[in-house]
């Protein structure tokens, strides 16, 4: 599409989250807050000022007290196989070039243009505002996985790729193949941390990993399909309110539509 | 006390008059300095832009301008390429408005960016895949084409001009003009069509995503034309301003409506492609993405009426009034029309710029609003102050407006 | 001088290919984006080998086990212990934040002596303790004058703190923060039994939860939300139907099948209008007051339940006919908020597991029979006396304490009517507070003795509530060396016993909790290493509690008030731990912006009260009040106003003190009928637009 061209990778480090195991507890977010030193805020309620690589989002089936109901959506960034943000990137500060397709962010390059953020539609790309600036002593705290990032670039998750080479560098030492780790070995903060194991992460195109057949599951949709950016996140629930929004369907109404045309 | 160095046979206003203006025009300008220098201190944290709008002012400003200092690269080209020679009379002025208009872009660029140290990595390590690393190449190399185009204009300042050197200097540019016009058409072109680009391969945001034909040449074009469509009739308005401010005649009236043709010409094209283009986008495109034309507007920050604003009162109105003569031919018509069209125009580069990120994609997600704050209105009007500043100079020492002398007699 | 055009050229090739020849531009630029790299003032990563220990984190009311990863010995993330089948690799909020807490800005850094109104002094160690030891002297052999308030449900300093004041004559001083725990231990009394309930929700087939918010904030939470998940596989059918009823949409009513907004003050009716249809149902059971139950149940009928919930009577049809389906039911009965709800709401809860002939059974609720003591003269778990009931004493003068001991719990600010009970604590002449965090307690204490961290001491856990079966957890410090100039609470108390001339058998906490594994007969070293000791369920039988349940008094309403429904959420805090910064991020703004909290109320109440989405609004009961903004929320029970606990700090840090108000000041305590015990979980107030 418009001249670029999706790159196929023979390992593709996916998602998938069962919107009806989570219950919007927040340990994903904390676990990757710690896992990748975002600094804590003084007013982290003003959420258009914030980093959250991972957000939970709350959607609402918009039915009046009783008939309610609400569901929990964590937010990584969708590893898009088509991504909107790394074509426009002016100075190839993202990019999505590596086994395993995951969207890297590459904080010295960064100019901090935020194209890349205007271009995504997933609002998973987030502005560091201000320098991380931890309380006293708490530098002490930081995790080893990422470094810290000087204000003025964009950020957002990478599949906790530290992890990835970890797992990869541990195959090479233990005599195991690291271009096909085993289910489990490669696994991002958010998806280890989560108490009800709402979040499964393996390669979507190993059969070995469960989420090769759990992304193709009848109740498996991914966000904004339409827009054909292919996530590589997918969501489960059986609850259709949950599937149609999704994405819009103002044009059949219905979850699953194929694209009309173009 | 600044006499001799005015340019040859003209008046200008007593040098402490000049200076309370000046003086006037400096505060704005500090101003905006303060609040830059509080930018590039504490970061764009202190500006109103968010997680959700990336994009606001600063490069709304941005794009306006570049589309209405397009005057500059479209009548050298006219006058250099085409050789209408009539344009002469207001060459100048459309060189100095373009470099005012381009220099104060990428220095508002300078401050958008959040590393502003690292600006050049655009040429280091540029992705020849991004619309703006084109955008980048083109302003910074068409500056510097401004800048040429400029130098001999101020060589020829009454003063410098005796001394042989820059007189020399100044006569060799000036007989290379046509090339530089040449490189300045192409460099614009290119990136005014970018500037569209940019928005246009937006996959992700069906508001301003074109796709196949509608991108390119479409898309491209419809920028390249919208900014041709207005920036010769912004200088003819800048230029009536500076002709009210000053009193005197500096443009002769048939010269300014020449300017009004042409845009008006480039208007109507522009407009009759941009109403099929918003046809076939509202109709085509976005069912095809599940959204409908209503979902794209919200309330009255976002409404409807921004749009037709921008395509019927401020694209289809002043494009009728500038190819019709008889309304054309009329100063205060030819005016209200100018200023509808670089309105639409401005209208035009907002919407893109604010609009398509406004628009909450994900069905679960909430519209947000943006307004900007103190600080981007303060740098956005210490470039509009900059651009005064370089004009009243320009203005009052060198030899800007070829009639002026013949006009005021 | 002449200037032809080849000499033009000549100038501007020549003084530009010159000016680009140099150096200077080339290497400033670089060194500019080198240095925008590695800006003095942004934190560097620490270097060092990366470990992972297992610990137990009691940051959460029940313990996680969790594996502290360390790098250079600094610990800085906490993962799940796969291995350890309570957590099974599952970390909650809370200890997920654990490593950043240990540097929190609200730690008590050293042992403080309070010199003024909220002005403190830091003193030494051994000035500290012998201050403690100058006080508690006189008192010793005075009933009455020593008091103690525990804020660990499980922990063995318990044990020591209670022995300790037993020897020194003040046997009656020890109480605990009043918890589900407290409550349902009484419950159980009432219902002719013995023992601390569990409940087996991994053998369940249908858990129905009245109040008790299993998945987010009562009892074992990450054993809870990992039995659910279980349940549950993703791509494939639920093996267990999860059913809410409660007064709010909350985290734990979001994943289950069926939500059932019940207002707070209802939740007694609740369960006895679902016996009462059971019972039409054909459900016997051979319990002796079977047929005063019956008869109590039957005053509920269908038109009662529409009345007092406000739901239309199918939806228990609906349930009634799930449960009947269902081959291992479960009811959980809890309040919504971990506390406050008296043993009646718990006992109309508990009596459908005994209805249903679910006491006992795989996938049902159990009893779990008291744990042996480390030490003999320590106060039994199940005869433990409140906090509340307490100060209220305090404040009418029925109690004379000299010495207030306050043990990881923070009275000032999370009991019921926060404002009185501080008024109560300020009639106790000298109180200590052995505190990790600068909480409100601390900040009205006459000595902070700072408490270490979980990463930095030793600690257990004696079955936290709501496990199934008898359940021990031990853990040992991560790292070698506190990070604050802090010492064990337990270790400073058996030294002042000590001093005082009495001697418990312990020099050390570490040694208290590995006689208690002794005594247990599980292994202190395996259990450091993140292991689990369980028990054996004894059995027991359980009444109906109908002889207590016909006492139970409804709660009137009238078009002024509402109910006002707590919301707990273990990732905003708990009583003992205001947000930590690593969770600030998880709170939302549609319940707190800026400074304020957001109540929450479905429209129809927002309607009958006059109020609108953003409106600030002021809610008042008794002499308490506290201000909010309205948020309209279609996931809370007619009639109720929801808001969230763990706001409103007075102390603590920057990232938390002052958001928010403190839902506990308006929380209002009455006399339970017929069980002597105080409530405050069906609290109502008054709102006010302001």
């Amino acid at each position: 599409m418009h001249g670029h061209v999706e790159r196929e990778f023979k390992i593709t480090w996916g998602m998938v989250i069962d919107l009806d195991k989570c219950t919007g507890c927040g340990a994903c977010m904390t676990a990757c807050q710690v896992e990748n030193n975002i600094a804590p805020m003084l007013d982290a309620s003003n959420k258009l000022r914030t980093l959250s690589w991972l957000l939970v989002f709350e959607m609402s089936n918009k039915k009046a007290a009783p008939d309610a109901e609400i569901a929990y959506l964590p937010r990584p960034c969708m590893q898009c196989g088509n991504p909107a943000c790394v074509p426009v990137c002016p100075v190839v500060a993202t990019d999505k070039n590596e086994e395993g397709g995951i969207v890297s962010q590459i904080y010295p390059r960064c100019i901090g243009c935020r194209y890349c953020m205007a271009a995504c539609p997933y609002h998973a790309r987030y502005f560091n505002w201000e320098d991380p600036i931890f309380p006293k002593g708490m530098e002490k705290a930081l995790s080893p996985n990422t470094s810290t990032r000087p204000r003025g670039v964009v950020e957002k998750c990478n599949f906790c790729h530290t992890r990835f080479v970890q797992a990869k560098d541990k195959a090479r030492q233990t005599g195991g193949n690291p271009d096909a780790l085993p289910d489990g070995a490669y696994m991002p903060a958010c998806a280890e941390v989560c108490p009800t194991g709402a979040i499964s992460f393996g390669d979507l195109k190993n059969p070995e990993h469960k989420v090769h057949e759990l992304a193709k599951g009848k109740n498996a949709f991914r966000l904004l399909e339409k827009l054909e950016l292919h996530p590589q996140v997918y969501y489960v629930s059986k609850r259709e309110w949950v599937r149609k929004l999704g994405d819009n369907y103002a044009a059949t109404g219905k979850p699953g539509a194929e694209k009309k045309h173009s | 006390m600044d006499r001799a160095l005015f340019p040859d046979g003209v008046e200008r206003c007593s040098f402490g008059k000049f200076a309370l203006w000046m003086v006037f025009i400096l505060a704005f300008f500090l101003f905006g300095l303060y609040a830059m220098l509080l930018i590039f201190a504490k970061g764009i944290v202190v500006t109103g832009l968010d997680n959700y709008f990336g994009f606001g002012l600063w490069i709304t400003f941005d794009l306006a301008v570049i589309a209405l200092g397009a005057g500059a690269f479209f009548t050298g080209l006219l006058k250099y390429i085409l050789k209408i020679d009539q344009l002469k009379n207001i060459i100048n002025l459309t060189v100095i408005v373009g470099f005012i208009c381009y220099s104060g872009a990428m220095l508002v660029l300078t401050m958008d960016i959040g590393q502003p140290i690292r600006a050049w990595f655009g040429y280091w390590h540029p992705n020849v895949h991004s619309m703006l690393t084109e955008v980048i190449f083109c302003i910074t190399c068409y500056c510097l084409v401004l800048v040429i185009e400029f130098v001999p204009l101020v060589l020829e300042q009454k003063q410098l001009n005796k001394i042989p050197f820059l007189h020399h200097l100044a006569h060799n540019m000036h007989v290379n003009m046509a090339l530089f016009a040449g490189i300045g058409a192409f460099l614009s072109t290119f990136h005014q069509g970018s500037l569209g680009g940019m928005y246009g391969v937006l996959i992700g945001r069906p508001y301003a995503l074109r796709e196949g034909f509608f991108i390119w040449p479409w898309t491209f074009f419809l920028f390249v034309l919208s900014a041709v469509g207005c920036g010769p009739i912004f200088t003819v308005l800048v230029c009536t301003f500076m002709e009210k401010l000053t009193g005197r005649k500096l443009v002769d009236f048939k010269t300014k409506a020449l300017m009004g043709k042409i845009a008006g010409t480039m208007l109507t094209v522009y407009i009759f492609f941009k109403i099929l283009d918003t046809w076939a986008w509202a109709n085509n495109y976005l069912p095809s993405t599940g959204m409908t034309f209503d979902q794209m507007f919200y309330g009255i920050i976002y409404g409807k009426w921004l749009m037709f604003t921008e395509i019927i009162l401020c694209g289809v109105v002043p494009a009728i009034m500038l190819i019709t003569p008889s309304i054309r031919n009329n100063p205060t018509m030819l005016y209200t029309a100018g200023i509808l069209d670089c309105i639409g125009i401005s209208l035009n580069r907002y919407l893109f710029t604010v609009q398509t990120i406004a628009i909450p994609l994900l069905p679960f997600d909430s519209w947000h609003t943006y307004a900007p704050n103190w600080a981007e209105w303060a740098t956005s009007g210490m470039i509009v102050a900059y651009g005064f500043l370089v004009m009243s100079l320009s203005y009052r020492y060198l030899p800007v407006f070829p009639q002026e002398r013949g006009m005021n007699r | 001088m002449g200037l032809d055009r080849r000499g033009f050229v000549k100038f501007v090739v020549g003084g530009v290919a010159g000016t680009l020849f140099t150096p200077v531009i080339w290497q400033g630029l670089d060194d500019a984006a080198t240095w925008s790299q590695n800006w003095g003032w942004i934190p560097r990563l620490n270097k060092g080998e990366v470990k992972a220990t297992s610990a137990l984190s009691k940051l959460c009311p029940t313990g996680c086990a969790v594996k502290v990863k360390t790098v250079g010995g600094l610990p800085f993330a906490a993962v799940g212990n796969t291995e350890n089948p309570m957590s099974k690799g599952g970390v909650c909020p809370v200890c997920a934040a654990g490593a950043q807490l240990m540097y929190s800005p609200a730690r008590v850094k050293s042992p403080m002596k309070k010199v003024g109104e909220g002005k403190y002094e830091p003193i030494k160690w051994e000035d500290a303790e012998a201050m403690l030891v100058e006080k508690l002297t006189p008192l010793k052999g005075q009933d009455g004058k020593i008091a103690a308030i525990s804020g660990d449900e499980t922990g063995s300093a318990n044990e020591v703190l209670s022995a300790m004041l037993a020897g020194l004559g003040s046997g009656g001083g020890f109480h605990v923060m009043p918890g589900e725990m407290f409550t349902a231990t009484k419950g159980v009394k009432l219902m002719g039994g013995n023992g601390q309930p569990g409940f087996d929700i991994e053998g369940a087939d249908l858990v129905l939860m009245i109040g008790a918010d299993a998945l987010d904030s009562w009892g074992p939470t990450v054993a809870n939300q990992k039995a659910f998940g279980a349940t549950r596989p993703t791509g494939a059918d639920a093996t267990a139907q999860f059913i809410y009823a409660g007064p709010v949409l909350n985290n734990t009513a979001s994943v289950c099948d069926k939500f059932l907004a019940v207002p707070p003050t209802a939740t007694t009716a609740f369960s006895l209008a679902l016996a009462n249809q059971l019972i039409s149902a054909g459900a016997v059971c051979p319990a002796s007051d079977f047929g005063d139950y019956k008869a109590l149940a039957a005053k509920f009928t269908p038109e009662e339940f529409e009345k007092a919930t406000g739901l239309k009577s199918e939806v228990l049809k609906d349930l009634v006919a799930k449960i009947k389906a269902a081959k291992a039911p479960l009811v959980i009965a809890g309040a919504s908020f971990g506390q406050g709800a008296g043993a009646l709401d718990f006992v109309a809860g508990a009596s459908l597991n005994v209805l249903l002939g679910r006491v006992g059974q795989k996938g049902g609720m159990t009893l779990l029979s008291a744990a042996p003591k480390a030490i003999a003269s320590a106060a039994d778990r199940e005869n433990a006396k409140d906090a509340a009931s307490f100060l209220a004493q305090v404040a009418t003068g029925k109690a004379t304490p000299a010495v207030l001991l306050v043990y990881e719990a923070n009275p000032a600010y999370a009991l019921p009517q926060a404002g009185d009970m501080a008024k109560a604590m300020g009639n106790i002449g000298f109180k200590v507070s052995f505190s990790t965090y600068m909480d409100e307690t601390a900040a009205m204490a006459d000595l902070i003795l700072p408490a270490p961290h979980p990463y930095e001491r030793f600690d257990d856990a004696m079955n936290p509530y709501g496990v199934a079966k008898p359940t021990y957890l031990a853990g040992k410090p991560v790292i070698a060396k506190p990070v604050m100039d802090v010492k064990d609470p337990v270790d400073v108390m058996l030294a002042a016993a000590g001093k005082l001339g009495l001697s418990l058998g312990f020099e050390t906490y570490a040694d208290v909790i590995k006689a208690k594994a002794k005594a247990l007969g599980a292994d202190f070293d395996a259990l450091a290493a993140g292991g689990i000791w369980n028990g054996e369920l004894k059995g027991g039988a359980l009444s109906l509690g109908a002889g207590a349940l016909a006492k139970a008094a409804p709660v009137k309403l009238d078009g002024k008030t509402v109910a006002l429904a707590p919301v707990s959420k273990l990732a905003y805090g708990t009583d003992n731990l205001a947000t930590p910064p690593a969770n600030l991020l998880v709170v939302r703004d549609s319940e707190l912006l800026g400074k304020d909290l957001l109540v929450q109320m479905n429209a129809a109440t927002a309607k009958t009260l006059g109020v609108t989405e953003g409106n600030k609004i002021k809610l008042t009961a008794g002499d308490g009040e506290v201000k909010a903004l309205v948020h309209v929320n279609e996931g809370v029970a007619a009639g109720t106003v929801a808001m969230l606990m763990g706001f409103g700090r007075s102390a603590w840090d920057q990232f938390t003190k002052g958001k928010g108000d403190n839902v506990y000041k308006i929380l209002t305590v009455s006399d339970e009928a017929g069980t002597g015990l105080k409530v405050w979980a069906g609290s109502t107030v008054t709102v006010a637009k302001i």
